[in-house]
């Protein structure tokens, strides 16, 4: 005769697990999935035509893809940041220009260090890396925008907060430049606006009176 | 062959030396393999599965985060219980005759409200190890379950030695500890005890 109680509270346990994650999963609350509808409410970018080529199915990162690193810099006309995190072969990049018009934008990094991330907006960039910075262009579809990022080293990089925040969806981007200097936005419900300074050593940063965590972002 | 569950644990001479060794050992070997697959499949999960950001929110709670600290603190609580109850258990400390009935729903629950918290860490942050805090918390985290697993169905084998459940039970415990210190105390001493 063996006890069964035990078994019953892992299966409990595991029974809960399940049923959180299918809620999680229905709900849809991730930000990938309710990245789409926002871009209306984006006013001085108006939205672009999904490119029909959304997945860029470019070959398969070979094993000498580029090393894993941040990169943070500005765009040529000083106007925005732009930053990178390239892991394994993959890249996320975060365009934002500290009021308004952001951008994240994914893709995969070609063996050579050339880039071409899109974004759900219809953004691409195009970037190749070359001597420990990213250089290149981003294309908002109003406007394309040179840019160069070096090389960042935390606490530099790009960070994202996405919380719950009475009722309202919270969703903030910042890039904490080499210098010290951070370009962020916040979005409440998806209506973008300046974001409040982050603390870059814990990501600390009180919106709305709420305090939330900036968490550094890897493809 | 009946065994009075009670004295299952209960380290005594087997009268079949040789098949009592065998059942022994997967008596052991099962729960430590299980508790393998549990945090590998929980590790694997949060590394592979690309971080959502966010999941949703229980009403009353400003944010994911609280939610979750109280969560874990209330399991923290619990938990406490189940150290203290153990010891009654064992005849450390005096207890009332129902320190057994305490211990199993003292455990249940804490179990159950750190599994919620858990399946957030996973769903929305996912295995982390970008500063020190976060590499123990993400390690221990899935070590924990590992473990309590392993615990819980140590708690269906028998003839085992009268020492192994103190140990296994005292990981748990010491696993979850330090999972409650690297996040949620963490939480409330940079966020404060805010709901």
């Amino acid at each position: 005769m063996k006890r069964s109680g035990p078994l019953f509270t892992l299966l409990g346990g595991l029974l809960l697990a399940l049923v959180m994650l299918s809620l999680n999963a229905t709900t849809g609350t991730s930000p990938t999935a309710s990245g789409g509808g926002e871009t209306p409410a984006t006013k001085v970018s108006p939205s672009p035509e999904p490119e029909p080529t959304k997945t860029t199915a470019s070959p398969s990162p070979s094993p000498s893809a580029p090393g894993n690193a941040d990169y943070a810099g500005r765009t040529d006309d000083d106007s925005s940041a732009v930053a990178v995190s390239l892991r394994d072969g993959k890249a996320i990049a975060y365009f934002c220009d500290g009021r308004d018009q952001e951008s994240w934008l994914k893709g995969d990094v070609k063996a050579d260090g050339s880039m071409r991330l899109t974004s759900k907006q219809g953004g691409v960039l195009n970037g190749e890396l070359k001597g420990g910075r990213i250089s290149g262009t981003v294309d908002m579809g109003q406007q394309e925008y040179g840019f160069t990022a070096d090389k960042a080293l935390k606490p530099s990089g790009l960070y994202r907060a996405t919380e719950s925040v009475r009722g309202a969806e919270i969703d903030g981007g910042w890039i904490v430049l080499p210098d010290g200097q951070q370009v962020g936005i916040v979005k409440r419900d998806g209506t973008p606006s300046a974001a409040p300074r982050i603390d870059p050593e814990t990501g600390a940063v009180t919106v709305d009176g709420q305090q939330l965590t900036a968490r550094p972002v890897q493809p | 062959m009946t065994v009075d569950p009670n004295a299952a644990t209960q380290d005594f001479p087997s009268p079949e030396p040789a098949r009592g060794r065998r059942q022994q050992a997967v008596g052991y070997l099962v729960p430590a393999l299980v508790a393998g697959a549990v945090a590998l499949a929980l590790g694997a999960y949060g590394k592979v599965h690309e971080p959502a950001g966010t999941a949703f929110n229980l009403a009353g709670f400003s944010s994911t985060g609280a939610v979750k600290s109280w969560l874990a603190t209330g399991a923290m609580g619990f938990a406490v219980v189940q150290f203290v109850s153990a010891l009654m258990v064992y005849g450390k400390l005096p207890g009332p005759s129902w320190a057994g009935v305490l211990h199993r729903w003292s455990g249940r629950v804490a179990f159950l409200a750190a599994v919620p918290v858990a399946v957030h860490c996973l769903y929305a942050l996912g295995y982390q190890t970008y500063e020190p805090r976060v590499l123990w918390h993400s390690l221990l985290g899935c070590f924990f379950f590992g473990a309590f697993s392993a615990k819980m169905l140590l708690l269906r084998s028998e003839r085992l030695p009268g020492w192994l459940l103190p140990i296994v039970g005292g990981l748990v415990f010491a696993a979850l500890t330090v999972v409650w210190l690297t996040s949620a105390l963490w939480f409330f001493r940079t966020f404060g005890v805010t709901t």
